[in-house]
């Protein structure tokens, strides 16, 4: 039997297991609802906002009814004129919501609350109109001559955005996805973290990896888990498709097949490459409680990485956008964004998938090592340093010796240290100098991006991710700090 | 004329009893090769975590067909070198062979394993997650359907099949970890304390069973401390301490080998003042019931004459040390 049918059978169970699950059920018909709601009741809301309720008290030009409701015309919107007696009960009206704005003595215009712009021309362009043909007639021009000095003259508005080609719907639309993109890199991800946890907390996975090899248990779990993230992905697109379909006003940005056929595959890409991460982080800890702990960079990275293809979507095209495109890290939720604004030429995200895949592949191997040596080991939350040391065989030095007994030999080493099970732990003010010089490098760092791109907010983020990022791996390797977990 | 001997009159009753349970329960899973099943050889076995050797060159072989008992105290390296059987502990020096090649992934196909700390998923439904497990061991979905089905049927857990597993008893809970270990019909059992939190009842329904898996061909290795079960159920032990094996093979033939006999006599009345008979040592005398010591080549007919001549005796057993003791003495050296 091999590693790869092993793992198709671990992928099976987890969307078996999962897709059965009440919760997992509920989320999923949530989510479907939520995004069909997000698309159908703004459309609703917009397609009733085309009829208004126009209210005239006092003294007022007696063509100014009939105007109004042809200059609302040509505005698009359907105009009610309603006639009140005095201007008491044409303010009441406005306040009980059955007026949207009073035209008081052809001279005021009286709102709810603050003017609604586009009806304030519109009223305002009447009125003038009704005025003016009251003049022109008492100076003697002809209606005719009027008409015809009159005459509209034709002027449109396109909405330029900040890149050529691209509507700022379309912006909407690539932040609305790389914002999706994060969500479900990060959810996925992290039900990765959780399901590995949950195997180490009780215990089946001795029994496990007494039949599996440690990747292909892996790999197995984070293989079913994106399948039915993408499963998921598809039922929510699938009721999106619907309410589309069900309700015909509603306005979506247009959106090329191209490059949602590539969101996805940079879902993929992404949620392979962090869930790798993930699973191998979460065999540091030894129950569920520890998720927080042990997945503390990726939690740090994640955000930043989404937060730096946000700011870029408005500029595409930049030297800093181009760099976090094509950095593994970023490139997930940073070129689904180029690709869309239409910034990226055909070979990028292929080099930049590529770049990912790579990434990728190396960290499966640096995680099925770490994996496989945390993975049995139970009690105090296991520190990345031995982990990594433990599969390098005996003799990595006094200090860590301690800490390997206690991986499969929980006995002895308690027995040894009074009835307690400790962890070499090296407290983190010993590392006071690689944190400084840490900080230094992530200072530098941004300063040197901020100056290159001229782009302060890259810089700064840049900075302040490399910074936590590090400090977080140094607080992972030495295993430093946490309370030791009280196990058994 | 021997009065009979209390230990081995309690292993007849054993076997008797196992002879009855194989006739009325055939092994529900029959292995159909019913071919040669081979043996597991620990060769110089070594593994050392950091400063400390866990795994001091161990060479033992566990035989088929027979039940071995591991023993050590705690922390001598029993679940160690039981991981190191599926390389969830990887050896530094040395190997672990079956039927004399290395073990591999391909071996481990036919091995059975219960770790010490017991755990399946416990939101997972019972008969779910033992296919599950069966699949794993790369049987076919059918084949391990009908096998996890026998075996919920003869545990007694038929009905429970569609229940979660955190749904069940812990008594239960052990029966399907013990299938768990079974589902995959493993030619080698390696088995981690599997006594340990079992009722009297569930710990004669487990000996029962191992006795009858070894019955029928398999190689079963457990590891224990409860040493007079195993001196009734195994034929073999292997005794480690400090991750050094120091004593290892047929229990029948490590007792006889001992030159001491130890004779246990029961007796009405005035104690006997024991030092009198000569080439005896009194291991201790509650009073009606005495231990003594003495040579192998001790005439036990001739030795009871004369305890006879000063006590009125109950019940009167010759035999070699028990597990036990020597369990006692080859850990103290």
């Amino acid at each position: 039997m091999n590693g790869v049918r092993q793992g198709w059978l671990v992928a099976r169970r987890e969307m078996r297991e999962r897709s059965r699950s009440r919760a997992f059920l509920i989320s999923l018909a949530l989510m479907a609802v939520i995004v069909a709601a997000m698309l159908v009741v703004p459309a609703l809301l917009s397609s009733g906002g085309g009829t208004r309720n126009i209210g005239l008290a006092g003294s007022a030009p007696p063509a100014l009814a009939a105007t109004i409701a042809g200059q609302a015309e040509a505005a698009g919107i359907t105009a009610r004129v309603h006639h009140y007696a005095n201007l008491a009960d044409g303010e009441q009206a406005v306040r009980q919501g059955r007026a949207d704005v009073l035209v008081a003595g052809a001279q005021r215009l009286e709102w709810p609350g603050r003017a609604d712009q586009q009806l304030k021309a519109v009223v305002t362009g009447a009125i003038q109109l009704v005025t003016v043909r009251e003049r022109a007639a008492a100076a003697g021009i002809s209606p005719g001559a009027a008409a015809s000095l009159l005459a509209p003259v034709p002027v449109t508005s396109i909405e330029l955005g900040h890149v050529a080609g691209r509507s700022p719907a379309d912006e909407t639309a690539v932040t609305v996805m790389t914002l999706v993109l994060f969500f479900c890199i990060s959810i996925f991800g992290s039900m990765v973290l959780t399901g590995v946890l949950e195997e180490k907390a009780s215990r089946v996975v001795e029994v496990l990896l007494a039949r599996i090899p440690a990747r292909a248990l892996l790999a197995g779990k984070i293989a079913g888990i994106g399948l039915l993230g993408l499963a998921q992905i598809g039922v929510t697109a699938l009721a999106a498709l619907v309410a589309v379909a069900a309700v015909p006003s509603i306005h979506l940005p247009a959106v090329r097949g191209a490059v949602l056929a590539w969101a996805v595959v940079w879902f993929v890409l992404g949620y392979a490459l962090y869930a790798t991460v993930y699973g191998a982080l979460g065999s540091l800890g030894s129950r569920v409680e520890d998720a927080q702990s042990v997945a503390g960079p990726v939690m740090v990275i994640l955000p930043v990485a989404y937060f730096a293809s946000f700011v870029m979507i408005a500029q595409p095209a930049s030297a800093a956008a181009r760099a976090i495109s094509y950095f593994p890290l970023t490139a997930p939720m940073a070129m689904p964004g180029r690709i869309a604004m239409g910034a990226a030429a055909w070979w990028e995200p292929v080099a930049a998938a590529i770049f990912t895949l790579a990434t990728t592949a190396a960290l499966v191997l640096l995680a099925g090592r770490l994996y496989t040596s945390a993975i049995l080991h139970t009690g105090p939350r296991l520190s990345l340093k031995d982990a990594w040391h433990t599969t390098t065989g005996p003799g990595p030095g006094a200090t860590g010796a301690g800490a390997h007994a206690t991986q499969t030999w929980p006995r002895t080493a308690r027995a040894a240290t009074g009835g307690r099970t400790t962890m070499t732990r090296t407290d983190l003010s010993s590392h006071r100098l690689l944190i400084t010089i840490l900080t230094g490098a992530g200072i530098a760092l941004g300063i040197a991006i901020a100056v290159l791109t001229s782009d302060v907010i890259l810089g700064v983020i840049a900075g302040a991710g490399f910074i936590a990022v590090a400090l977080q791996m140094v607080r992972l390797w030495t295993g430093h700090p946490g309370p030791p977990a009280v196990h058994n | 004329m021997t009065l009979g001997t209390f230990s081995s009159a309690r292993s007849l009753l054993i076997l008797a009893a196992r002879a009855v349970i194989f006739g009325f329960l055939a092994v529900p899973p029959s292995d159909g090769k019913g071919g040669v099943r081979s043996m597991l050889d620990f060769d110089a076995a070594t593994k050392r975590f950091g400063s400390l050797t866990a795994l001091d060159r161990c060479t033992f072989t566990a035989r088929p067909g027979r039940l071995t008992g591991f023993l050590g105290p705690n922390g001598a390296g029993k679940t160690t070198a039981m991981r190191a059987v599926f390389g969830l502990v990887e050896l530094d020096a040395g190997t672990v062979r079956w039927h004399g090649v290395p073990v591999s992934a391909k071996e481990r196909a036919r091995f059975g394993y219960m770790p010490e700390e017991r755990g399946l998923y416990p939101r997972m439904r019972v008969r779910d997650q033992l296919v599950y497990l069966g699949r794993l061991c790369g049987r076919g979905p059918r084949d391990v359907a009908r096998s996890v089905d026998a075996w919920l049927e003869r545990l007694g857990l038929a009905a429970r099949g569609a229940d979660r597993l955190d749904a069940l008893s812990h008594g239960n809970q052990q029966r399907v970890q013990l299938i768990a270990a079974l589902v995959g019909e493993p030619d080698l059992l390696v088995l981690d304390e599997p006594f340990s939190g079992l009722d009297p009842i569930a710990m004669d329904a487990m000996t029962g069973l191992l006795a009858e898996l070894a019955f029928g061909g398999a190689t079963v290795l457990f590891s224990s401390h409860q040493l007079d079960l195993v001196q009734d159920l195994c034929e073999d032990v292997v005794i480690i301490e400090h991750g050094r094996i120091v004593l290892a093979g047929e229990l029948a033939e490590l007792r006889a080998k001992v030159p001491q006999r130890i004779v246990d006599i029961r007796y009405r009345g005035q104690a006997p003042d024991w030092s009198e008979i000569a080439a005896v040592t009194l291991i201790e005398d509650q009073g009606g019931r005495a231990r003594l010591r003495v040579g192998h080549d001790t005439d036990a007919a001739a030795l009871l004459g004369t305890v006879r001549a000063r006590a009125e005796i109950v019940s009167f057993a010759y035999q070699p040390p028990t597990l036990s003791e020597l369990f006692r003495q080859a850990v103290a050296a």
